[in-house]
């Protein structure tokens, strides 16, 4: 997402010749139906969803009947419940993971993809993208397999190479939340690498020259040519790791249950094991509108910070 | 190959092996007999070897149905999603309008609305308004996604020149025609990469159709071989094999059309 994301995008061609006519403004209702279906869908399946939401966290309902109002009951219950914040806690740690592990080692190993004259280019992206275009059941049940304290793979490798491999993987509230890293590890690195890759194929070749006349070494010439370069494709994919590690559910889910202990539990599973298997909709609501409030801000934070959407070009 | 190079290849084959490591054990899984899956050690050529697995799945269980439903879901939703995002991201492009830098940026915001915010009120709606049949809420609710408008129009604003709208309204087209007939076929690639990812996200979706879908003949894929598991006693055996059988056509799909896709993909957030 670059800077002009939210820029118009008519005015950088406006100062062109005869082509400029399009883009006078024009009383016309066609933009309005052209982007109409989206809208129709965004208030009917977005809008009204969290209007909805905001209004039932004020009340108790078990999903029958009609909702009692409770006013900010449920907010003062979420504000002790234990449960709740190690949500959050876990969620954080989640978070922490994509942003400060995933990203980086993403940026990484584009940047050895982009090395000049590399051979099958092709063949290595392709490979590490695979993971996310997998069903997630296939990735709980893999690692399940491979995590297993008796007989899992994980364990039989570090045997053979170590010659000690009792990790309690899956049943260890540590090693749980290990397991669960590394499996987000495994399914968004090669996705963001994609993009970093990209960003990078993109830096001006005489950048690089510049700074290699000026004797820049490697560090140098990523700090002062690439890492600048690159800030739009790093925002991107900040917020983007940040926003998914923060709704978090399958991983945990399929793998873990939230368990042992709820030291993998996320906010996302909070809010469907309250719903759904608790028929406790007002509450679950409730702690949707805080999970909504904080991704919400945070990411609206973030975009101003690294300058998403800003109309400068 | 120089010597210079040889620690950046050792690093991108280690890595190669850890990313489809997961993926060639679980197709090696598939094809042993269940006592075997635990064996220990580890063996990665199934011995004995079973098509076992397969079979009892294909013949026991509704797999075929669990997979129609999983791809016509998907099918529908892709094609009516790309349509969609076509459609705004042309407005957004290439017109200038009251109010559309505030609607832009409202569509953009939405990015950040995280899904289990309108999770339950979402469920509650559709099933009180008797709208929660799987064929419409699996679809209708998620066909205009604002990463892909947002894609669309990075691509349409680098992609199609003013001239070409401009000559096609000076011979007298209507906004629509131009839209069918000359803005959608210069698409032709983004549109592919939008199609693909967006019949993976639908294909792989769990936890939505995990929400909604009760009756067990409406099961999609990852629906069913998530109750297989739970009823067989967390057993492998047989859901390893529909696992492999549902993830092959995803791969396939990626596989084949992976140029485009990930080109498609980062357009919208490198350039612009």
């Amino acid at each position: 997402m670059t800077t002009t994301a939210t820029a118009p995008p008519g005015i950088t061609h406006e100062h062109g010749g005869t082509g400029s006519t399009a883009h006078r403004p024009r009383k016309s209702w066609a933009p309005y139906l052209f982007i109409s279906p989206f809208y129709l869908l965004y208030v009917l399946f977005m809008l009204v969803p969290v209007g909805v939401s905001l209004w039932l966290s004020l009340t108790e309902w078990v999903g029958l009947g009609t909702p009692r109002w409770v006013g900010l009951r449920n907010y003062r219950l979420l504000a002790t419940d234990i449960s709740f914040h190690r949500a959050l806690g876990n969620t954080a740690v989640f978070v922490l993971v994509a942003v400060c592990v995933v990203v980086p080692l993403a940026l990484f190993i584009a940047q050895a993809l982009n090395t000049r004259g590399l051979r099958v280019r092709d063949l290595w992206r392709t490979a590490y993208f695979v993971p996310i275009v997998v069903s997630p059941i296939l990735v709980a049940l893999v690692f399940g397999l491979i995590f297993d304290r008796q007989f899992g793979l994980a364990n039989a490798v570090l045997r053979a190479l170590f010659g000690t491999g009792g990790v309690d993987w899956l049943g260890d509230p540590g090693w749980a939340r290990v397991s669960i890293a590394l499996v987000m590890l495994w399914r968004w690195t090669g996705y963001l690498t994609v993009f970093f890759l990209a960003g990078l194929q993109n830096v001006p070749r005489e950048l690089y020259e510049a700074a290699a006349l000026d004797g820049a070494g490697r560090l140098r010439t990523f700090t002062t040519v690439t890492l600048p370069a690159l800030k739009p494709v790093t925002a991107f994919v900040v917020v983007t790791s940040f926003i998914g590690a923060a709704q978090i559910f399958e991983e945990p889910y399929l793998l873990t249950g939230g368990g042992p202990a709820e030291s993998t539990l996320s906010v996302t599973m909070f809010i469907y094991r309250a719903a759904f298997q608790r028929q406790q909709f007002g509450y679950a609501a409730a702690a949707a509108v805080v999970l909504f409030v904080l991704v919400f801000g945070l990411s609206r934070l973030f975009n101003r910070l690294l300058g998403i959407g800003r109309a400068t070009s | 190959m120089t010597r210079a190079r040889l620690p950046l290849y050792a690093f991108l084959v280690l890595l190669f092996v850890g990313f489809l490591a997961p993926l060639v054990w679980a197709l090696s899984g598939s094809f042993k007999p269940r006592g075997e899956i635990f064996g220990y050690p580890p063996e990665l050529v199934p011995d004995p070897f079973t098509l076992d697995n397969y079979r009892t799945l294909l013949t026991e269980q509704p797999f075929g149905r669990w997979f129609l439903m999983s791809t016509v879901v998907a099918v529908v939703a892709t094609t009516v999603s790309v349509f969609v995002c076509a459609l705004a991201g042309y407005g957004f492009a290439k017109f200038r309008f009251a109010g559309r830098r505030l609607l832009f940026n409202v569509m953009f915001s939405s990015l950040s609305i995280p899904f289990a915010v309108i999770l339950v009120p979402l469920f509650v709606i559709l099933v009180k308004t008797g709208l929660g049949s799987p064929w419409f809420a699996l679809i209708v609710p998620w066909v205009a996604p604002a990463f892909g408008i947002f894609m669309m129009q990075q691509y349409i604003v680098q992609s199609i020149p003013d001239s070409v709208l401009e000559a096609a309204r000076i011979d007298g087209a209507s906004e629509f025609g131009i839209f069918r007939t000359i803005v959608l076929p210069l698409l032709r690639p983004s549109l592919g990469a939008l199609a693909v990812w967006q019949f993976l996200q639908s294909y792989n979706s769990f936890l939505w159709p995990l929400v909604l879908v009760s009756d067990s003949s409406q099961y999609t894929l990852p629906l069913g071989l998530q109750t297989l598991f739970v009823s067989e006693q967390r057993q492998y055996d047989l859901v390893l094999a529909g696992a492999v059988l549902a993830v092959l056509p995803a791969v396939a799909l990626f596989v084949v059309l992976r140029k485009q896709l990930l080109e498609g993909l980062s357009t919208g957030a490198v350039k612009g």
